[in-house]
């Protein structure tokens, strides 16, 4: 039995449907039109205690679903989940307790009163003892360097600065599992930074276990060994980073700069582009790693042309999400 | 005793966040006081310059307007807490924190009470008794027994509102059913007229409803207008209508909740 445990869950909204304009809002009147949107389609996966999980996909993915199921916020329609030994969306109020969630789009702040109080009213509401209160908030203030704003109103805080006291609000209850919901959007790269080694350092320090989406890659290489992908509400993939170059990156890139202007001969399995003028001396050669081998590559060129210069590329990793969302890679 | 402790916190968070507006404050005493001014005078041309209509005193009637009106002012309920926060999302955060959400509604509610009884219900009353006058309470222990039951007609009132706003997860907008709730509440009640000048068939209507025991019954406990065991009985009503109506809130919310969607992301 794994910590957090998501077993073949569904959930699906309806939506209203309406077309535009008077007639539409009038037809709506009289019948109104729904139309069921399949947020989350059949997901199952399972995280251990102490991993951090970078769970993303495109917008409409059903990530945000999907976090508010596993925080008890929402009901799943079919299938089940448990963490901690807890139901969360049966056992809201003892549940949430134990866990701590970061809405990037939603403050859990009071907007009206300095940065502190809200804290104060949250070590009432969730009943933290006083020096685990002191303890944890000093060291959060230090290391998401937040003393400089800690008794301005909400209302005054830039964004980056918001999201630095929402992520302290989730946390001062120490709780063991926290879910980030783009806890970076819209936050500089500066920002970004202090941000994610904040991440890190929970999760290695303290073994929190971590479920994290964003829209930013960067997010996730830096903290997460293992990615969750989802696209349309079904998992397209789930494992570690750099196994998505094995699962998907096949494709090989080789830039070669040959000492002289100099047509290639067509090669079997390799599409050639010039990246100078048509039979310039820049080439670039992409085949497939399964079906030819880099070595027996150079040693054809080599033997019949003089090469200066040559550069192998891995596919990065964004390339290759953006192409799992474009669906242009097998799944 | 430690699991009121977070109740207790948004209890006093809702009453220190009132202070911050001072102006509308002021300005919904003056509203109160206006009121009260506007019925009486209202009633006093009605009454013609005679103290008493089929054995109502016109002192009695002041009594039902400065204790309902003042009563209205501190029996503050929002009806729009649940509908606001489902129409804008903020139900999601609200869900991630360990408490119930009758508790939190309740608690939000009761600081705002706590605070419209200290600072809006004593100088109210305190000018209209001043200038038009008040009956004095049958006795010592009819005052207290009107106290536990205005105590328990606030009960009645908030539960009414907490199974209406149960609807929002429904509907968005709630905005004409709770406008409907609140007529009612404002004619039924006996806070504008009077039940005792209500037709018989129509009192005998009303008694089937929740609305008289919000403002009615501890009214006429003040007056030493019923018998012990009418006392009683008006208590049994209010109990009903609490376990009732809390019932229909527990039961829509937990529906609800099953066909929430959080709005924006």
């Amino acid at each position: 039995m794994s910590f957090i445990e998501v077993n073949e869950v569904s959930k699906a909204f309806r939506v209203s449907k309406r077309s535009a304009g008077i007639p539409g809002m009038l037809a709506n009147l009289v019948v109104p039109k729904y139309e069921k949107k399949q947020a989350v389609d059949n997901i199952s996966f399972s995280i251990e205690q102490g991993e951090m999980v970078g769970f993303i996909g495109p917008n409409g993915a059903g990530k945000s679903t999907t976090i508010k199921m596993l925080s008890g916020i929402l009901y799943p329609d079919t299938g089940s989940v448990r963490v901690n030994g807890y139901i969360p969306y049966r056992q809201r109020k003892e549940y949430v307790g134990s866990i701590g969630v970061v809405f990037g789009q939603k403050s859990q702040l009071q907007w009206d009163l300095p940065v502190i109080d809200s804290f104060e009213l949250l070590k009432a509401i969730y009943r933290v003892p006083d020096e685990i209160y002191q303890t944890n908030l000093k060291r959060f203030i230090e290391m998401l360097d937040m003393s400089g704003f800690i008794n301005q109103p909400v209302r005054q805080l830039s964004l980056g600065q918001r999201m630095r006291a929402d992520i302290v609000a989730a946390l001062l209850h120490s709780p063991r599992i926290v879910f980030f919901d783009e806890p970076t959007i819209g936050v500089d790269v500066v920002g970004k930074e202090t941000i994610r080694n904040f991440i890190c350092e929970l999760n290695a320090r303290d073994k929190v276990t971590m479920l994290f989406t964003t829209h930013d890659m960067q997010d996730i290489e830096k903290t997460c060994k293992r990615l969750i992908i989802i696209d349309k509400g079904a998992k397209v993939y789930d494992g570690f980073i750099s196994g998505i170059r094995e699962a998907y990156g096949t494709t090989r890139q080789v830039d070669v700069e040959f000492v002289e202007d100099c047509t290639v001969k067509p090669i079997e399995h390799v599409e050639i582009k010039e990246l100078d003028a048509p039979g310039g001396r820049k080439k670039r050669f992409l085949f497939e790693s399964r079906e030819m081998q880099i070595d027996s590559l150079m040693s054809s060129l080599l033997a019949d042309y003089a090469i200066r210069d040559l550069t192998v590329s891995e596919p990065e990793i964004e390339g290759l999400i953006r192409k799992i969302y474009n669906g242009e890679v097998a799944r | 005793m430690t699991k009121l402790y977070p109740y207790l916190a948004f209890v006093k968070k809702s009453f220190l966040g009132l202070s911050a507006y001072r102006f509308n404050h002021f300005m919904g005493i003056l509203n109160t006081i206006l009121r009260i001014f506007i019925f009486w005078e209202i009633y006093r041309a009605l009454y013609g310059g005679r103290t008493e209509v089929d054995g109502i005193t016109i002192t009695m009637v002041a009594t039902n307007f400065i204790l309902s009106m003042g009563l209205d002012s501190v029996f503050f309920v929002n009806d729009y807490y649940l509908p606001d926060r489902i129409q804008n999302g903020s139900i999601a955060t609200e869900l991630l924190l360990p408490v119930s959400i009758h508790g939190r509604m309740l608690a939000d509610n009761l600081g705002h009470a706590l605070f419209q009884l200290l600072f809006h219900f004593v100088p109210a009353v305190a000018v209209s008794v001043l200038f038009i006058g008040i009956a004095a309470p049958a006795d010592f222990s009819m005052l207290l027994l009107f106290l536990l039951s205005a105590l328990f007609g606030y009960g009645v009132l908030w539960t009414i509102s907490f199974a209406a706003q149960m609807l929002s997860f429904w509907l968005i907008n709630v905005w004409s059913i709770m406008t409907i709730k609140n007529v009612f509440i404002n004619v039924l009640s006996g806070s504008m007229i009077p039940l005792w000048f209500m037709p018989d068939w129509m009192r005998g209507v009303i008694r089937f409803t929740p609305f008289s025991s919000i403002y009615f019954t501890p009214l006429q406990i003040y007056l030493g207008q019923l018998s012990f065991s009418e006392i009683l009985h008006g208590f049994l009503i209010q109990f009903f209508w609490i376990v009732i109506l809390l019932s229909i809130g527990m039961f829509l919310w937990k529906k609800g909740q099953k066909k929430l969607v959080v709005q924006g992301g």
